[in-house]
């Protein structure tokens, strides 16, 4: 036998034994499947890829349900864990829904404030044509209705102005916002609310906090599609939860009043922020009076938002 | 056999006593109770808690309650994997009720914002109506 062939025939041997035993190994291992379930977690993820309107409106929480359902998936013999990858998985997926369904909506916002202004348009447009058309009846009717055309007309120059006021309401908004005080940031205009709402170490609004939170009714009564959240804020005096829980309550009494005066809940949501996030060092009495506060930050509008 | 190699054989047998106990303890004694997922858990239920999943997405905000109780329940009985587990799965259904609550929300915002301009139609084409 020349080497050449001796190695060939060492490689066959390895080959045939490797065959052999792998053959063995899998008929005495049950065959892999899948932990019950895995496959309909996989099907509901598929369902939300595939949909345009969601597929790409919440990457992070999908990526963390595709990655749940992965694990998910994998053959696993102890059949807890299996049921507890399912549901984890299963779960995940829903998040990721709810969120891109959320969004989607959110994005569809856009198109809702510009229906709503065509409508308003389409709404003096009308009302400026039927004035015109009452021109022209009246001139044709003869002289002795001269006078009612020309107040006709005067109707449809007003109609006309009110149409073209709508570029005014930019410069009304601009005055609504300096009444408000309210600075503009990434996530909306930022109001910020003094101590001097509570009392130290009470959440019930005192009597002149009442001021303040009139003009920001009469802002969100006038722009109907913005949403509010109000953050209440300590200093760090005092035990860190005790602080949590007062900011929260003074965040939810806050909410409470505006509610009281007519905003939806629905567009309202407060929150605790305690002791973190300060807005000047706690060291001085006129920094912690600073850090006690309640931010309302208004949402910018839709369109304003892209 | 000499002196010697009798004390020798007793620490052998010293060490493999030792040796035995660490082993029977270890497996008595569970790991440490999951704290951090037990942690996570309450804060998720707390922040779906006042992001009002209460009213919109009861059923899911009762569950992660039930799972938390369970997960408290298994690390008194010293069952530390089940309860972080538990604690998992606790948290991820109170995040789905505040997902959920967010998505109803959102909705209600947009259906407010339909009504309106519908409203506006209406009104519009009512007023075309008298002109006429």
């Amino acid at each position: 036998m020349s080497p050449v062939n001796r190695t060939i025939v060492k490689v066959t041997k390895t080959l045939v034994a490797t065959a052999v035993a792998s053959a063995l190994l899998s008929a005495c291992a049950t065959a892999p499947v899948q932990p019950d379930g895995a496959s309909r977690a996989r099907l509901k993820l598929t369902e939300l890829q595939s949909d345009p309107n969601l597929a790409t409106r919440a990457p992070a929480a999908t990526k963390e349900a595709d990655a749940a359902v992965r694990i998910a998936e994998q053959p696993e013999v102890d059949k807890d864990l299996a049921a507890y990858r399912v549901y984890m998985a299963d779960r995940k997926v829903e998040i990721a829904r709810a969120q891109a369904e959320t969004r989607f909506a959110e994005d569809q916002r856009v198109q809702l404030t510009a229906e709503r202004e065509k409508a308003r348009l389409d709404s003096r447009t009308r009302e400026a044509d039927a004035a015109k058309g009452q021109v022209a009846a009246a001139r044709a009717e003869g002289a002795e209705q001269k006078v009612a055309a020309e107040q006709a007309r005067g109707e449809a120059d007003a109609a006309n102005a009110a149409a073209a006021s709508s570029g005014q309401q930019a410069a009304e908004l601009q005055r609504q916002i300096d009444a408000l005080q309210a600075k503009p940031s990434d996530r909306g205009l930022v109001v910020t609310l003094g101590d001097v709402l509570f009392m130290t170490g009470r959440a019930d609004l005192q009597a002149g906090a009442v001021g303040s939170l009139s003009r920001l009714v009469t802002f969100l009564n006038k722009y109907p599609d913005r949403t509010v959240a109000i953050e209440g804020y300590t200093d760090s005096v005092g035990n860190e939860y005790f602080n949590q829980r007062l900011s929260e309550r003074r965040a939810d009494s806050v909410k409470s009043y505006l509610a009281a005066q007519g905003i939806g809940a629905i567009r309202l949501a407060a929150s605790g922020k305690g002791e973190s996030d300060p807005v000047a060092p706690n060291d001085s009495a006129s920094g912690r009076q600073q850090n006690r506060r309640v931010e309302v930050i208004i949402s910018n509008p839709p369109a304003a938002a892209r | 056999m000499n002196a010697t190699s009798k004390t020798y054989r007793h620490s052998q047998l010293g060490t493999a006593l030792g040796l035995a106990s660490v082993l029977v303890l270890g497996a008595c004694a569970s790991a440490p109770p999951p704290t951090a997922s037990l942690q996570a858990a309450r804060q998720a239920i707390s922040d779906a808690d006042r992001a009002e999943a209460g009213r919109y997405a009861s059923a899911e905000l009762g569950e992660a309650r039930t799972k938390l109780t369970s997960a408290d329940s298994a690390v008194v009985e010293k069952n530390m994997t089940t309860a972080e587990r538990l604690a998992n799965e606790s948290r991820a259904e109170a995040e789905l009720a505040s997902a959920k609550t967010a998505n109803v929300k959102a909705g209600a915002v947009n259906d407010e914002m339909k009504r309106g301009t519908s409203t506006l139609v209406e009104e519009m084409q009512r007023n075309s109506g008298e002109n006429r």
